[in-house]
């Protein structure tokens, strides 16, 4: 009885952040909808670019350019929920100036504070930008979609687990600012390994066959490749089930290395503020 | 006349070796900025390799191509950033109250504006931009004249000014809206972006869009046709002999509309 009241009471104090940080959103939407721009005209770039690879072309890897089409939306509309969260310079600038010995004295978690607080202005983003844009969209050009309901339902059990381990794997970098206190350098090859080995522009299928083994051993293919494939239905049956399992694996490292990492900096911080 | 600009001119360049000198203090994170810019133009590269890969060309250009028609534009880019990169943030400026500075000083403000940074890490963009022209010269087995080296340095010229003009454009929107730094990667960067791959793959109002009035397509597409010896159905190869013409009156534009925004600027302090 009483482990209820506290984990009611838990999940309402989060909720909570959800709640204020859509406010908030909602408060600068301007902000959400220039951004939105910018997401369209990326879309727009690597439309045409596959729409000039596949020129004179049928199917290229079993793929055809309708599902490529697909791919290339459902991956841009990902991404764009994906930058509606707290950006990692944002997370890093906290570090720098000190403010997060601040939120480490609040009664909370802030790892998971940090992830409430981003479901809010995501869910901003996705209900006024977001799903507007892409109902227009895929109405208007006909790409794939999924045919059945269990599909769409695991492709949306697949782009949250997706959204988990991002967010894992980014917190625990902006993290590594507590003992590097400049990360330029390393910081691009960072973006630059989740811009390719996700899949975000380019799915894995069109990658050379050793790339593609490397990504299939990187955890950032559960991303966006993953629930992209199942949107498009590239991946099917046991495939499907297999990809998911190893999102969950990848996630449940990812979540441990960022409490890793989050209990260290912890320490460091009470080494400096003593 | 010629007096002052003369004093504007020494003026800028003692401010620049000024500012030179603050970013050498940091000597690790000058460095960590220079390679982090050329890996991230790096990392554009290979992604192009990787999507040529299963489809050898794009619209009848092989990766070389590609290669060498992104490093032309992050070339001019480099010069730009050098001069003109900051100029996306004046709306912080503004917004605080500290860009009055520039107004009572003995020198021109858009000068004093420009040479408040002089931004090294734009170094990253060069050690990129030439070892990828030097590599796609030498895989394409290129033999310019000195016609073309021409073209090549008019088109490292104009892009510089297209893209400093464009900068410049952005930073005066400040001036009525007060926001630009927003406008540069909400518009300009995804902008840039398109320019990486040839303008033939996108639709005509495009094309049209990129030569006639935000003329992106001098930077690096028109010139690089004459380059690389290709030929286009729709566009004739002199044009990218205009890029340096192109760039002068497109940043003068640009110019003047920053000095329209400036003569409207009313401070935010009270």
């Amino acid at each position: 009885m009483i482990l209820e009241v506290i984990i009611l009471g838990t999940f309402k104090m989060y909720g909570e952040f959800s709640r204020k940080s859509f406010q908030r959103a909602a408060a600068y939407r301007f902000d959400a909808w220039t951004r939105i721009i910018g997401n369209v005209m990326f879309l727009f770039m690597w439309g045409f670019i596959w729409y000039g690879l596949y020129h004179g072309k049928g199917e290229v890897e079993g793929v055809s350019f309708q599902a490529m089409l697909s791919y290339i939306l459902i991956s841009q509309a990902l991404q764009g929920l994906h930058g509606a969260g707290t950006p990692l310079w944002e997370i890093q600038e906290r570090v720098r100036t000190g403010d997060i010995a601040m939120e480490m004295l609040r009664p909370y978690d802030y790892p998971t504070r940090m992830l409430f607080s981003d479901f809010g202005s995501i869910t901003f983003y996705f209900m006024t930008a977001i799903v507007p844009l892409y109902t227009v969209l895929f109405l208007v050009l006909k790409p794939v979609v999924p045919t059945s309901f269990s599909q769409g339902g695991l492709f949306v059990v697949s782009a949250i687990l997706g959204y988990l381990i991002r967010y894992c794997i980014e917190l625990t970098f902006g993290l590594f600012t507590f003992w590097l206190v400049e990360t330029g350098g390393v910081e691009d090859i960072f973006y630059f390994a989740i811009s390719l080995f996700s899949g975000s522009v380019i799915p894995l299928w069109f990658f050379p066959g050793w790339l593609e083994q490397v990504a299939g051993y990187l955890p950032f293919q559960g991303i966006f490749f993953v629930p992209n494939s199942i949107f498009v239905g590239q991946l099917t049956g046991q495939a499907v089930w297999d990809a998911l399992l190893s999102q969950v694996i990848w996630l449940l490292i990812c979540y441990a290395i960022l409490r890793f990492v989050w209990a260290k900096a912890s320490m460091k911080i009470v080494i400096q503020g003593g | 006349m010629v007096e002052s600009w003369l004093r504007g001119i020494s003026m800028y360049f003692y401010m620049v070796s000024a500012s030179i000198r603050a970013q050498l203090q940091y000597r690790y994170a000058f460095i960590m900025n220079i390679l982090g810019w050329a890996m991230t133009y790096a990392g554009t590269a290979i992604t192009m390799w990787v999507l040529l890969y299963s489809f050898g060309t794009l619209e009848g250009w092989i990766f070389w191509e590609l290669i060498f028609l992104f490093a032309l534009a992050v070339l001019s880019w480099g010069v730009c950033m050098i001069f003109f990169f900051h100029f996306r943030s004046l709306d912080q400026y503004i917004v605080n109250g500290t860009f009055d500075r520039f107004l009572v000083r003995p020198i021109h403000p858009f000068f004093h504006f420009m040479a408040m940074k002089f931004d090294v890490g734009a170094f990253g963009q060069f050690l990129f931009s030439i070892v990828a022209v030097a590599l796609s010269y030498s895989h394409l087995n290129l033999h310019w004249q000195a016609w073309q080296w021409l073209v090549f340095l008019g088109a490292v010229w104009g892009g510089t000014l297209i893209q400093g003009g464009l900068l410049v454009a952005i930073s005066a929107m400040a001036f009525w809206t007060t926001r630009s730094e927003r406008l540069y990667w909400v518009v300009m960067w995804p902008a840039k972006n398109l320019m990486n791959y040839p303008l033939t793959i996108y639709p005509r109002v495009i094309q049209l869009l990129v030569i006639f009035v935000l003329p992106f397509a001098f930077v690096n597409y028109l010139p690089a046709l004459l380059l690389l010896g290709k030929t286009s159905q729709t566009m004739a190869p002199f044009w990218g002999f205009l890029s340096p013409f192109v760039g002068m009156i497109f940043f003068w534009l640009c110019f003047r509309l920053w000095m329209l925004g400036l003569n409207r600027y009313k401070s935010a302090g009270s």
